[in-house]
C-alpha cells in the first residue's frame, strides 16, 4: 500500500502560514507594547533612551547585573555570582521596574490562555475559562487568606493559589455533577462559586489592619501590573514553563477529549485520569497567574476563540497560537489600561473585564447552543 | 424459542452472562438478567423495537455502562478486568450519538482514533498512517479526506465515524443502528462496508438494525431481543417468522421466503389489537 501523508500539504501549509500570521501579528503588538511601556512613568524616558538601555552593552556585558535581576539577590550570593557593575540610571529604571512588569503581563497572558484552552476542551465548551468556573477566585480567596493570616509566606504564593483553585474547581464539579457535568450546569456553579468566594474576599479586606497590605490586597483584586518587580517574575517563570511544555505534550489527549467521554473512552483513552490530570494543570497555570497578577478575567476565554477561528480545534495548533496571541493581548490590555486615563493607571483587569464582557455578550448571541464546541 | 447450538471457536469470544442494567435504582431494569453469546467473526444483528434495550445492551458489552449485576466476558476474561487501552484494541463501538469539532477534516478526526496507543512524545508510526489510509479506503471515504466534518451530510459523516472506529483496528465492532434516519442507497453503502469488514478482515461484528429486510440480508446470526431479554436468535430464515413478529413487534406481517437464494422478505400489514398490545403501545 502506499504511503501517503497524514493531510495534504496544501492543507498543512496554509495553517503553518495562519500561525505565522498570528505570530507576526501578536509580536508586533507585543513590541509595540513594550516600548509604549518601558518609555512611559514617572521617569520619563524617550524612545531613543529606551532602546539604548534596552541594548546597551552596560547589561549585556554585565552578567552578574542580569542574574542578579533575575534570580534574585539572596540566590545569587549563596551561588557566589559576581557583583553588578553599576549602570546608569535610566537603565536601572527600565531593568528593575518597567521591563519586570512587561516580563509579568507577558506571562500572565500565557498562562491564561494556555488555561482556557485546557477548561474549554475538558468542558467541551467554549465559554469555559478559569475566571468563569470559579478557579481563579477560588485561588484568590486562598491568596487573601495567606495576606491575612500568614503575610510571610508570600513567596509561596503560587502554591497556595493553587489549592485554593483545585478546591474551586472540585466544588464546582460536584455542585454540576448530575450523571455527568453538563457545560451550562458547570458554568452556572462557576459564577456561584466564584461570587462566593470574590465576597468572603471583599470581607476580609476589612480585617486587614496593615493599611500597605490594605493598599497591595486592593490593587491585586482588581487585577493589577502595578508594582510588579522581578520578585514577581521568579514566582510565574517557572509554572509558566512547565505549562507550556506539559501542555505541548499532552495535545493528544485534549483532543480526544473534544470528542466526547464516551467516544473517548472507547477509542481506549483513561478519560477520567486524564481530565483530571489535565484540569490540574490548567488549574496551576491560571493560579499561578492569579498569584501574580490577581483577578484578570476573560483572557482565557477570548484568547482560544480567537486562535481556534483561525486555526481550527487540534490542539498542537491552538497552543502555539497561545504562545503568542496569550501575552499579546494582555501587552495590549496593559498598554490601555495604563494610558486611557494618563496618569491615572488603571488596573489591567478592569480593561480586560470590560472588553472580555462585551466579547461574551457577543458570542453567546451568536452561538445558537451554548457554546458547545 | 429457538435453542440452536453453534461451537464457539477459539477466538475473541463474547460471552454476555445474566446481565441486568438499570438506569434508576427503583424502575423496571432495561436488561434483564440478559444471557447471550456473540458468534465470533460472524455478522451477528440485534432487532427488537423501540426502547427494548438494543442499545443498552451493546453499550454494557462495551462497557460503557455499569452493570447492577452480572458479567461481560471476552476470551473468558471479564472486561473489568481490561485497563481502557486493552479492551479498545478488542471492541470498537459506533454510537448512535456522535461529536466533533466542526473545525477538523476528515482524516484529521480519524487519526485520532490512534492517538491513545500513542506513548508520551511519540510521533506517528508507519502502522498508524496504513491504519488510517486503509479505514478511509475500505469506508470509501479517501475522496473526502480534507473535507470539514461539518460540511458532509449525515450519510457521509456517518461513514467518517464507521472509518474511525475502523482505524482502531480492533478484533469486534458494535455498531448501533448506523443505518436509522438514513436514505437507501447510504444505508446499503454501510451495510455492504459493514459486509466487508466481516468477509474479509473476520471481525465480528454486532450491528442493531430497525429495517427487518436489511437485518436478514446481511446477517449470518440474528438475535431478537423484547422487554430487556433475548427473546430468539437463529440464522435469519430462522428468526424472522411470522409468528415472532408477532409476538415481538406485534406486528402482522407477510414473510416471502426466496426458495432460489434463500433470502427472507417481510412485509408488515397492520399492527395488532390484542387488547395486551394496545395496552402496551398506550
Amino acid at each position: 500500500m502506499e504511503l501517503t501523508l497524514p493531510s495534504s500539504r496544501r492543507k498543512k501549509s496554509k495553517y503553518l502560514f495562519m500561525i505565522m500570521i498570528i505570530a507576526a501579528v501578536s509580536m508586533i503588538i507585543i513590541a509595540g507594547s513594550v516600548i509604549l511601556q518601558i518609555s512611559g512613568g514617572a521617569y520619563q524616558t524617550s524612545p531613543n533612551e529606551v532602546w539604548d538601555a534596552l541594548f546597551s552593552s552596560e547589561v549585556w556585558r554585565n552578567p552578574g547585573f542580569l542574574l542578579r535581576l533575575l534570580l534574585g539577590n539572596v540566590v545569587c550570593d549563596h551561588l557566589q555570582v559576581p557583583e553588578a557593575l553599576p549602570v546608569s540610571v535610566s537603565t536601572m529604571v527600565v531593568w528593575s521596574i518597567r521591563v519586570p512588569r512587561v516580563l509579568v503581563g507577558l506571562l500572565v497572558g500565557l498562562n491564561l490562555a494556555f488555561a482556557g484552552s485546557i477548561f474549554q476542551a475538558i468542558t467541551r465548551n467554549e465559554m469555559a475559562s478559569p475566571y468563569l468556573l470559579g478557579i481563579n477566585q477560588g485561588a484568590g480567596l486562598m491568596i487573601s487568606l495567606i495576606l491575612v493570616l500568614f503575610p510571610a509566606m508570600s513567596s509561596l504564593m503560587p502554591l497556595f493559589a493553587m489549592l485554593g483553585g483545585v478546591a474551586a474547581f472540585l466544588i464546582v464539579y460536584a455542585i454540576a455533577w448530575n450523571h455527568g457535568a453538563s457545560p451550562v450546569r458547570l458554568i452556572l456553579a462557576g459564577v456561584i462559586v466564584g461570587a462566593v468566594a470574590s465576597a468572603i474576599q471583599t470581607a476580609l479586606r476589612f480585617m486587614i489592619s496593615d493599611m500597605m497590605v490594605m493598599h497591595t490586597a486592593m490593587n491585586w483584586l482588581s487585577g493589577s501590573l502595578i508594582g510588579t518587580n522581578w520578585g514577581q517574575v521568579r514566582m510565574i517563570l517557572p509554572w509558566s514553563i512547565l505549562t507550556v511544555i506539559i501542555c505541548l505534550s499532552l495535545t493528544r489527549y485534549l483532543d480526544i477529549l473534544m470528542l466526547g467521554d464516551q467516544t473517548a473512552t472507547s477509542l481506549g483513552l483513561s478519560v477520567e485520569k486524564w481530565r483530571f490530570i489535565l484540569a490540574f494543570v490548567g488549574i496551576m497555570a491560571a493560579a499561578s497567574s492569579v498569584a501574580v497578577a490577581g483577578l484578570v478575567g476573560f483572557v482565557g476565554l477570548i484568547v482560544p476563540h480567537i486562535i481556534r477561528s483561525v486555526v481550527g480545534s487540534p490542539h498542537h495548533r491552538m497552543f502555539i497560537g497561545c504562545l503568542f496571541v496569550g501575552p499579546a493581548l494582555m501587552a495590549l490590555a496593559d498598554v490601555i489600561s495604563r494610558l486611557i486615563l494618563n496618569p491615572i493607571q488603571l488596573p489591567v483587569g478592569t480593561i480586560t473585564g470590560t472588553v472580555g464582557g462585551i466579547f461574551f455578550l457577543f458570542m453567546m448571541r451568536r452561538k445558537k447552543e451554548f457554546g458547545r464546541l | 424459542m429457538n435453542t440452536e447450538n453453534f461451537a464457539t471457536e477459539t477466538s475473541t469470544r463474547i460471552s454476555v452472562q445474566e446481565i441486568v442494567v438499570r438506569y434508576h435504582p427503583n424502575q423496571e431494569p432495561v436488561l434483564d438478567r440478559l444471557s447471550l453469546q456473540i458468534l465470533p467473526h460472524k455478522l451477528n444483528v440485534l432487532i427488537g423495537p423501540n426502547g427494548c434495550g438494543k442499545s443498552t445492551l451493546l453499550k454494557a458489552m462495551a462497557r460503557q455502562l455499569r452493570l447492577s449485576s452480572g458479567a461481560v466476558f471476552i476470551e473468558d476474561r471479564n472486561i473489568n478486568s481490561f485497563s481502557a487501552l486493552e479492551l479498545s484494541q478488542y471492541v470498537g463501538i459506533l454510537f448512535q450519538e456522535n461529536f466533533a469539532p466542526n473545525d477538523l477534516t476528515v482524516e484529521e478526526l480519524i487519526y485520532y482514533s490512534r492517538y491513545p496507543r500513542l506513548k508520551l512524545f511519540e510521533s506517528l508510526r508507519e502502522e498508524d498512517y496504513h491504519a488510517v489510509q486503509w479505514a478511509m479506503e475500505i469506508t470509501n471515504t479517501l475522496r473526502w479526506r480534507d473535507r470539514m466534518i461539518r460540511e458532509l451530510s449525515s450519510g457521509q459523516r456517518q461513514l467518517v465515524w464507521i472509518a474511525l472506529i475502523i482505524a482502531q483496528e480492533s478484533k469486534c465492532l458494535f455498531l448501533d443502528e448506523p443505518t436509522s434516519y438514513l436514505d437507501m442507497a447510504n444505508q446499503i453503502e454501510i451495510l455492504d462496508c459493514i459486509h466487508r469488514l466481516n468477509r474479509e478482515m473476520g471481525k465480528t461484528i454486532v450491528v442493531s438494525i430497525h429495517d427487518l429486510n436489511m437485518a436478514a440480508q446481511y446477517a449470518d446470526w440474528i438475535f431478537a431481543m423484547k422487554d430487556g431479554r433475548i427473546h430468539s436468535f437463529g440464522a435469519p430464515q430462522n428468526i424472522i417468522t411470522s409468528e415472532l413478529l408477532h409476538e415481538v413487534f406485534d406486528v402482522e406481517a407477510k414473510i416471502i421466503y426466496d426458495q432460489q437464494d434463500g433470502a427472507v422478505y417481510c412485509i408488515p400489514k397492520h399492527v395488532g389489537y390484542s387488547s395486551e398490545s394496545v395496552a402496551r403501545r398506550e
